[in-house]
């Protein structure tokens, strides 16, 4: 009896742990050792398979020395930048309109957040039409009679990028709007009360008390739209498959191909190495900021 | 009693393992082909296997130019699990070859004299260092043109002979209200129209010099320069609406009327043939045109992977066996749209188009004018020919001069050295 309690107190210490322990592990390995071992080809010579040699910084001479790479970094940067600030403006927007207790509430939500359901392959190849001058948006409304219309930015090389931003902002407002409908029905009402009885306008109010209360909220939004924005992959290949003329060339789709179209695995695995380093700036700053205040909150 | 019990028991436990050791091997073959011609196509090897002793086991990896196959492929290798055959486009046999991992063919070679029924300039991507390791089935062929014969006749137009004739066919198209020339934005498409200006203005000597040896003075040369700017000439020759055309797509904008021509490979045939479409009645097929004839090559070849098994091993030399036979060339190429790599195939059966495509690699081999496909990898190997395709595609829809497109092009190409 009496050496029952401690074991059921060690099982206790030790389940969570147990727990976690496979986990752990396979993130250690799917994770962090292969992060390393793209490290190392990456400074090897490696082309159709690994090579275990070394050959320095060749292979990000290389990396750098390609147009396409800069292209893509180029791209990546308009791409993320557009992509998170309409993404989560509109979002916001959206969460804020809907959350005013209209009646339809429920439907609208529900149709807002459903491109959300779809694939990026299905979001991507149906703007594809519908940003196709010859069977899309442009040749309805030349059809209508307005014949001089024009909307051919997926054939333009310097415009196609934002065809992308477009079709990914659709797919994603939803989701953002979800994410902040939630936060703001986290937010008592007597804050908002108490700033109307003080006598604060209600955009005042959503500026200065509301949108400030909504931080987790943009925290969660901001890290899982970047990490849409860098793995955005599909997407591209669907929509615009890296054209017209690797114009809207993204890391991802770069890696991909020196990888195993090309050949070229060393540089694949540099390129990758640049994106790692690439998300790495940004967020690990801003979590590091954002998770060290909370807990100084605490 | 207990004698004979034993003898039926012994019976019992026998008959499995004797029907085991009748029934047919399986052979595992991975490769890319997944449309209905292709399929049928295969069929044809797969049967004939079938009467040797060997289940065909398919592993159809399709999607995005064969580059999910070879992602399939070097995983597989990488867990010690390649499949038995694996079928290979241009470098990529030899890239394996080098690796060690592919089994020898060459006593079949020897013993059936393979060496001798192939088109000799085929036997480079056939074997590493004097060691053949795969064996081909067909060969299409790269510079064609295909045209849809009522709309030519509307507009007045002759088979061209010369890219100033074709540029100068397609302006009347256009006066007439037809899309010139169907083709799309993706650049390996404006690649197929680039590398057939390349040989016909330049001539086979050159092409060799630039895409095949990749010289610098070559491909920095004036001759580059005018190539691009003859391609630079095709700039408005099409529609709005090529934006990420699928290259069928754009074969059916030709096959109903409403374009002129594409420039293409001979696998776009079977696009007409399915439309039901007659070969110099319904729509023209001509060599892209030039005053040096020459002929451009792709093929698809199977090789066997290193596997220690005795049956999987006679079965790898089975497909070989099977896809080297006369017949089955004859009835695959049938389907396929391309042309029997064998050279002793007789013709009778096939139509106009493919005739001619023998009959122009005969006269191309004698006058040493046959040369790989650079878009599509029988030229450099894909880290060069990737190069060419970024700026022929980056060229196109851009208003890039010709000058800086040289220049990008032997950048790109000492980059990837």
């Amino acid at each position: 009896m009496s050496r029952s309690t401690p074991l059921s107190n060690r099982i206790e210490n030790w389940l969570p742990r147990l727990v976690l322990a496979p986990s752990l592990l396979v993130v250690l390995v799917a994770v962090y050792l292969f992060i390393c071992w793209t490290g190392w080809i990456s400074l090897s010579s490696s082309m159709i398979v690994p090579k275990y040699d070394f050959v320095g910084l060749n292979q990000y001479v290389r990396l750098w020395s390609t147009p396409r790479w800069h292209t893509a970094v180029f791209n990546l940067f308009v791409f993320s930048t557009l992509f998170l600030a309409l993404t989560t403006g509109l979002g916001l927007l959206m969460a804020i309109l809907l959350d005013q207790k209209i009646r339809v509430e429920g439907t609208l939500r529900a149709i807002f957040l459903y491109p959300m359901a779809l694939s990026f392959i299905v979001t991507g190849t149906a703007w594809k039409w519908i940003l196709n001058p010859a069977l899309g948006v442009q040749k309805v409304v030349n059809d209508l009679g307005w014949t001089s219309f024009v909307f051919d930015w997926i054939a333009q090389p310097t415009f196609a990028i934002y065809c992308v931003v477009i079709a990914a902002v659709w797919q994603s407002t939803g989701f953002a709007m979800a994410i902040f409908l939630a936060g703001l029905r986290g937010i008592d009402n007597s804050v908002i009360k108490a700033a109307q009885i003080e006598g604060a306008s209600l955009p005042l109010i959503y500026r200065t008390i509301v949108v400030p209360m909504l931080r987790p909220a943009f925290l969660s939004v901001i890290v899982l739209l970047s990490y849409i924005a860098i793995k955005s992959f599909d997407l591209i290949l669907a929509l615009t498959n890296t054209g017209p003329g690797s114009a809207t060339e993204m890391p991802s789709t770069f890696m991909y191909s020196a990888t195993f179209r090309r050949d070229q695995m060393g540089v694949g695995a540099a390129s990758a190495m640049m994106m790692l380093m690439t998300v790495a700036a940004i967020i690990v700053p801003y979590l590091y900021s954002e998770l060290k205040e909370s807990r100084d909150g605490q | 009693m207990t004698k004979f019990k034993r003898i039926l028991l012994a019976a019992a436990l026998g008959l499995p393992f004797a029907g085991q050791a009748m029934a047919q091997t399986k052979i595992e073959g991975l490769h890319v082909w997944t449309s209905a011609s292709e399929v049928g196509a295969l069929k044809v090897i797969t049967d004939k296997l079938k009467t040797m002793g060997f289940e065909w086991q398919d592993s159809a990896v399709g999607g995005a130019n064969g580059a999910n196959a070879q992602q399939a492929l070097r995983t597989r290798v990488a867990a010690g699990n390649p499949p038995a055959v694996m079928q290979f486009l241009g470098f990529e046999g030899l890239g394996w070859a080098k690796e060690g991992v592919l089994r020898s063919l060459n006593d079949l070679y020897a013993k059936n004299g393979w060496k001798d029924a192939l088109p000799p300039v085929m036997l480079q991507f056939l074997q590493q260092d004097d060691t053949f390791f795969s064996t081909p089935i067909n060969m299409h062929r790269q510079n064609w043109v295909w045209a849809n014969k009522a709309v030519f006749d509307k507009a007045g137009i002759a088979i061209p002979t010369s890219w100033d004739e074709l540029i100068a066919s397609a302006e009347k198209l256009k006066a007439i209200g037809v899309t010139p020339i169907a083709m799309s934005d993706e650049s390996w498409q404006i690649e197929e129209l680039f590398e057939s200006m390349l040989i016909d203005v330049n001539g086979p000597d050159f092409y060799k010099k630039a895409a095949i040896d990749l010289d610098e003075t070559a491909l920095s040369s004036p001759e580059m320069i005018k190539t691009f700017e003859l391609l630079g000439k095709v700039r408005g020759l099409h529609d709005a609406g090529f934006t990420g055309r699928d290259w069928a797509a754009a074969t059916n904008l030709v096959a109903n009327g409403q374009a002129g021509m594409q420039i293409m490979g001979d696998w776009a045939k079977g696009e007409f043939l399915a439309k039901g479409m007659k070969p110099g009645a319904d729509f023209l097929c001509f060599p892209t045109p030039t005053a040096t004839p020459n002929y451009k090559f792709v093929f698809d070849t199977f090789g066997g992977f290193k596997i220690k098994n005795a049956d999987i091993e006679k079965g790898q030399d089975a497909v070989a066996e099977a896809i080297m036979d006369p017949e089955v060339q004859k009835k695959f190429n049938l389907i396929k749209g391309s042309i029997p790599a064998r050279l002793d195939v007789p013709m009778d059966d096939f139509d106009d188009c493919a005739k001619r495509s023998f009959s122009d690699r005969v006269a191309a081999i004698k006058n040493n004018a046959i040369y790989g496909s650079l878009t599509d990898g029988f030229a450099v190997e894909p880290r060069f020919s990737g190069v060419f395709q970024d700026v022929v595609g980056k060229f196109f829809v851009t208003d890039m001069s010709a000058e800086d497109a040289v220049k990008s092009l032997v950048d790109g190409i000492n980059n990837a050295r």
